[in-house]
């Protein structure tokens, strides 16, 4: 009793009080909480989507002739290739390119069903548009695919080849695309808002010249940092079963990993969080300021973990960069526990890495804090 | 009625000659269940300086507001230079009680930016760029930072700014709040010289010493204007004279006084002002006999007994108490015992502070004791605020020595921080919260133990007379109550070293009054306490004081002595028209000797015999009637005033 009567003594339970008291009147805060991250998982979760379909194919068919009937077939009967034209003028066809109004070509010769008679392989030509070269490449491959399957089917009767490959698709066997970047943007929202939400709230009582008469109580500067961090903490973690909640219920992302231990990281991830939201307020002299360097720290951030762009297809320097990201390192937890169902074991490096992240930027942070205060 | 509006704006448009440039009729502002302007009626002519003077919370700030078109009215009939506010606004210059300018660029910049708002032309804008910033005496400064200038020129600039569109109306709310008393008084040296060239000025202002040089002025509390009337009308409806009644012992003679007003109905009020009780009554001469009857029979001794005409703030504070508004005294609720030690509880040694090439604070030494009251004066800008951040431990020093509390070193101990109070120039408190959190929130900082929390929770809320609003939200109060909500929280943990930055600044008379009663009653139980202020009367009650110049300590030592150390003699002068013979009298003599207070002019002289009569023929030849003159014992402001100027003349 004389114990819990001495501990809400304290300064530090004046002060959390006071923040909590803060954050309840701070209508601007619960809005930023709420809002921009519910909206951020919705729109990059409907709205990033890396698969290809309806790619718009103008089509040239010189020989018309039932076997290039069924090549065409081959290529629209499916939500690949969606026919705009028919025509006979390859120049048309090459202005389509150009203007964009379709993104490729088909050009089947004349003597292509005399080659095929006469057992000759016939050719074909194709039109890209290389300009959006992920597309283009995927197109081509589609297409390599189309055309090889007709072939084979023109030649039943003969060899058939002699590997034929059988995949699996592991862990995403609809190779559902959102289930790839749900976690990703899990992580990118994290980052923003508990980067914004921390700077914030500490440049304000910097901003207000309140700061000066905190330094004048006897509460220390761990007291005065601790009582900010720990109500954010609390609410970032509300963001965090926020974010979680969407991907299950909107997005069916599954669970496979353990669900505590997903918290847990999370955790520690709010903390990194925390510690680069502070370090900015010392950097900063208004809540403007403060926002805008955000947006320059947090940006490359972003493009660097692998949230949104596979990390492999980085160049090998940022690849080795990205390790010294800590959203790159919660973003394969979180990839690794929701998706894989894997655990610490194979998650340990990442792990490690984050919490020393969280140790080395909450040490700075707070030092820098201390320092510009005295 | 609204036919009738219609034709009367008309009217008023078709007539250049009706010189109402304001009129204000059944004037009516809500916020929510609260109103703050019931039923206002004025009106002010042309040329006028029209003061609008009340407590905290009056609903000022609201009136101005509303007449710069910035907010509407809930209901009534505003007319501003003929138009309704909002369209008058290219007329109305209005300066708010925040400072208006861009702190980040340069004087020049801030004009440029005034000038081009209000479609300025280059050609008058170069014009009244240099009339502006000469008057102000800001023209050698034109590309400093508006952030690195002191509060006082601030303000100017401000004017400056205001100015540059040559408005034909002035709103100025509480102008000189902050600015210490030399910068005041060039301050309304220019307000008079506007309202000599036609431009119409309407003031809000918490010195009433400045308020008497209005050409009208209307008293206004709780959202009503009571009275409106020259200085004289406002004397004379008052119907008491003063008595200026000079002792040793203030306090014990306000005590006997204010118990004999019961039994005597000749005596009606006793007010301390400065060093001197002020004693109203209404009959001169049975009103003297009457007082040195009761000093007899106490065995006080007066020093001096003078009758003299009440001034704005004997009616001010009588017409409050009348009204009742005047705030309780309620002890403080001490749960410590008191440090009677006499031991040194600050100290500073050759301190010196250095920002850059530039020397904020240059060697000052001072030594206060446990129980004493120790006032730190000066100019905006004289470096009072690094001294007190310097020996609070908030800042640190570039040299010398510092002892508080008992120690040399480490002043950041939070044993030792436990036993500070600090209310520093900026409101303290959090405007986001309620006043009640604020309290609770400092109690718990302070580790305050919890049964007497609510004790010294309720101790604030009836000193402040904010008993039952305590969950209304802090950022709405008027600036005065935040400032008395904020002692209250910096003296709650019962501190035997308090540091005061500014703590009455923009506060109204009767709670200044109210705040030097407990800043006296602290000292009593044994707080030592480091105050600075630029209400040089209510400096009167320290025990010690030191005037700050440009970093430096120039004279130290009580009232009376830095009183006694001044060279020559204070001339009191009282003539039919204040503003020109002051104007005169400056281009005769160096302008520091010459400053007005209320409607007097004090005149510093060495050689009064022979220079007296030259004065006064000297004003007789420019037609200017001298009523009377008189040799007058210095006040501090005096004092203040002459010794920052000579101190200011050799740098």
């Amino acid at each position: 009793m004389n114990f819990i009567d001495r501990l809400l003594e304290t300064p530090l339970i004046a002060l959390i009080l006071k923040e909590i008291n803060q954050i309840l009147r701070n209508k601007q805060l619960m809005f930023l909480l709420l809002f921009p991250p519910t909206v951020q998982l919705l729109v990059f979760g409907f709205s990033l989507n890396p698969d290809v379909q309806y790619i718009k194919l103008g089509i040239i068919d010189y020989a018309n002739t039932y076997e290039s009937r069924e090549l065409i077939a081959a290529f629209t009967e499916n939500d690949l290739f969606q026919p705009k034209i028919y025509t006979y003028s390859q120049e048309e066809l090459g202005q389509e390119v150009r203007t964009g109004k379709i993104t490729a070509g088909l050009v089947i010769p004349p003597d292509f069903n005399r080659d095929l008679s006469q057992n000759k392989s016939a050719e074909i030509q194709v039109l890209i548009d290389g300009v959006d070269a992920n597309t283009a490449g995927i197109a081509n491959g589609y297409i390599n695919q189309i055309v090889n399957q007709y072939s084979r089917s023109l030649n039943e009767n003969k060899s058939s080849p002699l590997v034929q490959v059988q995949s699996v698709f592991l862990y995403n066997p609809g190779l559902l695309s959102t289930w790839f970047i749900i976690p990703g943007v899990i992580g990118l929202v994290l980052n923003l808002t508990s980067t914004l939400v921390s700077a914030t709230t500490v440049v304000r009582e910097k901003d207000s010249g309140t700061l000066e008469q905190l330094l004048m109580t006897p509460a220390d500067a761990w007291e005065i940092l601790l009582a900010k961090i720990v109500p954010l903490f609390v609410l970032l973690m509300g963001d965090v079963l926020l974010a979680l909640s969407i991907a299950r219920f909107m997005f069916k992302v599954p669970l496979r990993g353990n669900v505590i231990l997903f918290f847990a990281f999370a955790g520690l991830y709010v903390l990194v969080g925390i510690g680069i939201g502070i370090m900015l307020a010392t950097l900063a002299r208004s809540q403007q300021q403060v926002i805008l360097i955000s947006f320059f720290i947090n940006l490359p951030v972003i493009q660097l973990s692998g949230a949104i762009a596979p990390i492999e297809s980085m160049p090998t320097f940022f690849q080795d960069l990205s390790w010294f990201n800590p959203l790159r390192h919660f973003v394969t937890i979180t990839r690794g526990l929701l998706l894989k169902g894997v655990g610490i074991e194979v998650l340990w490096p990442n792990v490690l890495m984050l919490a020393i992240f969280a140790v080395v930027l909450l040490t700075i942070s707070i030092n820098r804090f201390r320092s510009q205060l005295s | 009625m609204s036919q009738y509006i219609i034709e009367n704006a008309d009217f008023r448009m078709q007539n250049p000659s009706n010189n109402l440039v304001i009129e204000v009729a059944e004037l009516y502002k809500k916020y929510g269940k609260l109103t703050a302007v019931r039923g206002v009626n004025f009106a002010v002519q042309r040329g006028e300086i029209f003061g609008l003077i009340g407590p905290d919370g009056a609903g000022k700030t609201t009136t101005f507001h509303i007449l710069a078109g910035v907010m509407e009215a809930s209901a009534g009939d505003v007319w501003v230079l003929g138009k309704i506010p909002r369209n008058a606004r290219l007329g109305i210059g209005y300066l708010t009680q925040q400072f208006s300018l861009y702190l980040d660029l340069s004087i020049d910049e801030n004009l440029r930016y005034s000038a081009g708002l209000r479609e300025v032309s280059n050609e008058l804008f170069m014009q009244r760029r240099a009339k502006y910033l000469q008057l102000m005496g800001l023209e050698k400064f034109g590309d400093r930072l508006a952030g690195q200038l002191s509060g006082g020129m601030k303000q100017k600039l401000a004017l400056c700014c205001a100015l540059v569109s040559q408005p034909e109306i002035l709103l100025l709310d509480e102008p000189t709040t902050g600015v210490d008393p030399v910068s005041r008084r060039e301050f309304w040296d220019i307000l008079a010289t506007l309202a000599n060239e036609g431009t119409t000025i309407v003031v809000a202002t918490p010195y009433l010493d400045e308020a008497e040089r209005c050409s009208r002025i209307a008293l206004m509390y709780d959202g009503e204007i009571h009275q409106i009337g020259t200085l004289k009308e406002l004397r004379e409806s008052l119907g008491l004279q003063r008595l200026e009644v000079r002792t040793n012992d203030l306090q014990t003679a306000e005590k006997v006084l204010l118990r004999a007003i019961a039994n005597s109905p000749n005596i009606a009020d006793v007010q301390t002002f400065g060093d001197r009780l002020d004693v109203l009554v209404n009959n001169v001469a049975t009103g003297k006999s009457q007082v040195e009857e009761i000093f007899h029979h106490h065995n006080l001794a007066i020093n001096s007994i003078e009758s003299e005409e009440a001034t704005l703030e004997n009616v001010f504070v009588t017409r409050l108490r009348q009204q009742g508004s005047d705030p309780p005294f309620v002890p403080f609720p001490k749960s410590k015992s008191s440090h009677s030690q006499s031991d040194i509880a600050i100290g500073a040694y050759d301190l010196q502070k250095i920002f850059g090439n530039f020397a904020a604070v240059k060697g000052v030494t001072l030594e206060i004791k446990y129980g004493e009251i120790y006032g730190l004066l000066g100019a905006n800008g004289a470096g009072k605020t690094t001294t007190i951040k310097m020996l609070c431990g908030l800042l640190e020093a570039s040299n010398g020595k510092i002892y508080l509390g008992g120690k040399t070193s480490n002043l950041r101990s939070k044993e030792l921080r436990r036993r500070i109070g600090y209310m520093s120039q900026k409101f303290t408190l959090y405007d986001d919260l309620s006043i009640l959190q604020n309290l609770q929130f400092y109690c718990g900082v302070y580790g305050v133990p919890r049964r007497s929390r609510k004790q010294k929770i309720d101790w604030v809320l009836e000193t402040c007379g904010l008993a039952g609003q305590e969950n209304l939200i802090t950022g709405q109060l008027p600036g005065g109550w935040k400032q008395r909500v904020a002692f209250g929280a910096s003296v709650m943990h019962e501190p035997n070293i308090l540091f005061l930055d500014e703590p009455t600044s923009g506060v109204d008379p009767l709670a200044r009054r109210q705040f030097w009663r407990f800043i006296n009653e602290f000292a009593r139980q044994g707080t030592a306490i480091l105050v600075t202020t630029h209400y040089l009367e209510e400096a009167e009650q320290c025990n010690r004081m030191g005037f700050m110049v440009a970093g430096e300590v120039v004279i130290q030592g009580s009232p009376s002595e830095i009183k006694a150390q001044q060279p020559g003699e204070l001339i009191e002068l009282v003539t039919n028209s204040t503003q020109a013979a002051s104007d005169l009298l400056k281009t005769e003599l160096e302008s520091w000797r010459v400053s007005i207070f209320g409607d007097r002019l004090h005149i510093v002289l060495d050689r009064p015999k022979t220079e007296l009569p030259e004065i006064r023929s000297f004003l007789q030849n420019a037609e200017i009637n001298v009523q009377s003159v008189r040799t007058i014992p210095f006040s501090l402001e005096d004092a203040f005033i002459g010794t920052v100027q000579r101190a200011q003349q050799k740098v």
